[in-house]
């Protein structure tokens, strides 16, 4: 009988540990569709002047939101794009590239 | 928990800003309009842009990069004439090309349709050595497959050639590129838009930043030239805009009406006189300004931050009256907001309740520096004389926030939008 209890709850702390470090893609795809979707369209293949976010790694958007959450020029329209990343902490930053990644080939 | 609560705040802020503006909008209660339903008529376009009906509800659209198709009645699609690069078209044009927000735009029936097959397109094209927007003449054959007999019945609309230090700064910014028929005078009109080029909108010698009215040959109205300055070339009715992207006709009276894309504050809805000046005039050392980033003040005093739209407008108008005192003045202003509005239509038809005669205009939405995006249709209840607006409701859309960039109204009164996510939609009152 112990046996089995102690792997349950052994198991159990794993799959919280295991959420605590990973990306959180839900709260990324309520994130995305609330602040990003209205101008990187509802799948991330950009519209008119907003690039698409499509088929970019997990690593390429997370750096870029950084260098937009500091400041940071990148293309001709950084302006749009800055205020839209200055609130984000890191685990926001994660969680998005983690949904965008996964979700838009 | 910092996620939860960067979300949170986000969200708070989008909704506090969108109480202070949105509330002078939502004044009225939406309800004394219809019940609406949608329905999802066309999906996974690129970049739809405009839609012309033909009388038995056949449906041309044109996509941005793509070119220009059909929508039988029966809801199967004829791939009419494709751009540079595209496959699956009955015709391609090589020199059709697109970058940026320029690319195929509007499109427009003959009113003589049935007895000449005629229809128009407006598009950029490489077949002069500097790129140029231009107003195609083409058949359609009967049976709704092909198009021939092109005619470039306007050759030389300017193209932004070049990007520039500018917000939305690439080439091919800035075309304008609505074309519609005014039942009233029988006259093909063609919005412009200025190349982010601070010398167009003034000048008589360019068609940029300009509403062409001309002849199904291209020749200006013999009447265009009585009312513009001397030396203004004959194709122009009105001069001084920014980037028209709507234009639409009273259902009673056949004034024209424009929806025009504001400078990061105040988008217009003008209604347009012969020859008038809606004063925009974004050139450098000048009303108080001085030197700006590649010669084009439109964005300023400061280009990339937000800033409250107020203090723009008094440095950089939309509407100059104080250089142009017989301006053309607005009849509504967007409560001094740039939202992205991008065309315009009237809604006809008792099934509108309501909203019958009343301006329907489309927001693309943007969001910048503590704007509310704003994606939404408007209803304009204009006055008698039609020179201000009474009253404004937001539509509940059943299709939900979109960036809207088309409205046009089929000939059974169902308002079709076309968004910029791929969706042309129609939406009916219940
Ligand atoms: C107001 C419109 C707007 C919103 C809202 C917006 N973006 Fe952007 N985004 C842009 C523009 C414009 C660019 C291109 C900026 C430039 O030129 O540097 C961009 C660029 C990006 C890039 C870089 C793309 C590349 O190819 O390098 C990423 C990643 C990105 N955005 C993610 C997001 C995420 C995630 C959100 C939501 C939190 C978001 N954006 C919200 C307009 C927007």
């Amino acid at each position: 009988m112990k046996t089995p209890i102690l792997w349950a709850v052994a198991a159990v702390l794993a799959i919280g540990m295991s959420h605590a470090q990973a990306a959180d893609e839900s709260a990324g795809e309520t994130l995305y569709s609330s602040n990003c979707a209205q101008c990187h369209g509802p799948k991330a293949k950009g519209m008119a002047s907003f690039p698409s976010l499509a088929g970019r790694d997990a690593e390429y958007l997370s750096s870029r939101l950084e260098q937009y959450r500091a400041g940071e020029k990148v293309g001709a329209n950084s302006g749009l794009m800055i205020p839209n990343a200055k609130n984000l902490s890191d685990d926001d930053i994660a969680n998005l590239a983690a949904y965008i990644s996964s979700n838009f080939q | 928990m910092s996620e939860k609560r960067s979300i949170q705040s986000l969200g708070a802020t989008i909704a506090a800003s969108a109480l202070i503006l949105g509330a002078p909008i939502a004044a009225h209660s939406a309800s004394d309009g219809p019940e609406l339903k949608h329905t999802t008529v066309l999906s996974d376009l690129e970049n739809p842009w405009d839609m012309a009906f033909l009388s038995d509800g056949a449906m041309l659209f044109t996509e941005k990069c793509k070119g220009l198709s059909i929508r039988l009645p029966n809801g199967n699609v004829n791939h009419l004439l494709g751009m540079n690069g595209t496959e699956g078209y009955a015709s391609t044009a090589d020199d059709l090309v697109c970058a940026g927000q320029a690319g195929m735009n509007g499109v427009a029936v003959d009113p003589d349709f049935a007895e000449n097959r005629t229809i128009y397109v407006y598009s950029a094209s490489t077949i002069s050595d500097l790129r140029t927007n231009r107003v195609l003449r083409l058949k359609l054959n009967e049976e709704l497959t092909d198009v021939s007999g092109r005619t470039d019945i306007v050759k030389d609309i300017p193209y932004k050639q070049e990007a520039t230090d500018h917000p939305f700064g690439d080439s091919g910014a800035h075309n304008g590129g609505r074309i519609r028929f005014n039942p009233d005078d029988g006259y093909l009109y063609v919005t412009t838009g200025d190349n982010h080029n601070s010398q167009l909108p003034q000048s008589g010698g360019s068609l940029g930043g300009k509403v062409l009215r001309i002849d199904a040959d291209g020749k200006g109205a013999p009447d265009n030239a009585d009312a513009t300055p001397e030396g203004f070339d004959p194709r122009i009715y009105t001069y001084g805009h920014r980037n028209v992207q709507g234009i639409t006709f009273h259902p009673e009276t056949g004034q024209p009406y424009v929806t025009e894309h504001g400078p990061w504050h105040s988008d217009e809805v003008n209604a347009l006189v012969a020859g008038g000046n809606s004063g925009w005039d974004p050139r450098p050392n000048m009303a108080g300004r001085g030197d700006c980033p590649d010669n084009y003040c439109g964005y300023m005093p400061n280009q990339n931050e937000g800033m409250d739209p107020d203090e723009r407008r008094k440095f950089m108008p939309i509407t100059d009256t104080a250089t142009y005192p017989d301006a053309m003045k607005p009849v509504w202003g967007n409560n001094g907001l740039s939202q992205g509005i991008s065309s315009g239509v009237f809604l006809t038809g008792e099934q509108w309740g309501d909203w019958n005669g009343q301006l329907a205009v489309s927001f693309l939405g943007i969001g910048f520096g503590g704007t509310p995006v704003g994606q939404r249709i408007n209803l304009l209840d204009l006055s008698e004389d039609g020179a201000s607006v009474r009253n404004v409701v937001e539509m509940p859309v059943p299709t939900g926030a979109m960036r809207y960039r088309s409205l046009v109204q089929a000939p059974n009164g169902d308002l079709y939008a076309a968004v910029d996510e791929g969706q042309i939609y129609r939406i009916q009152p219940q």
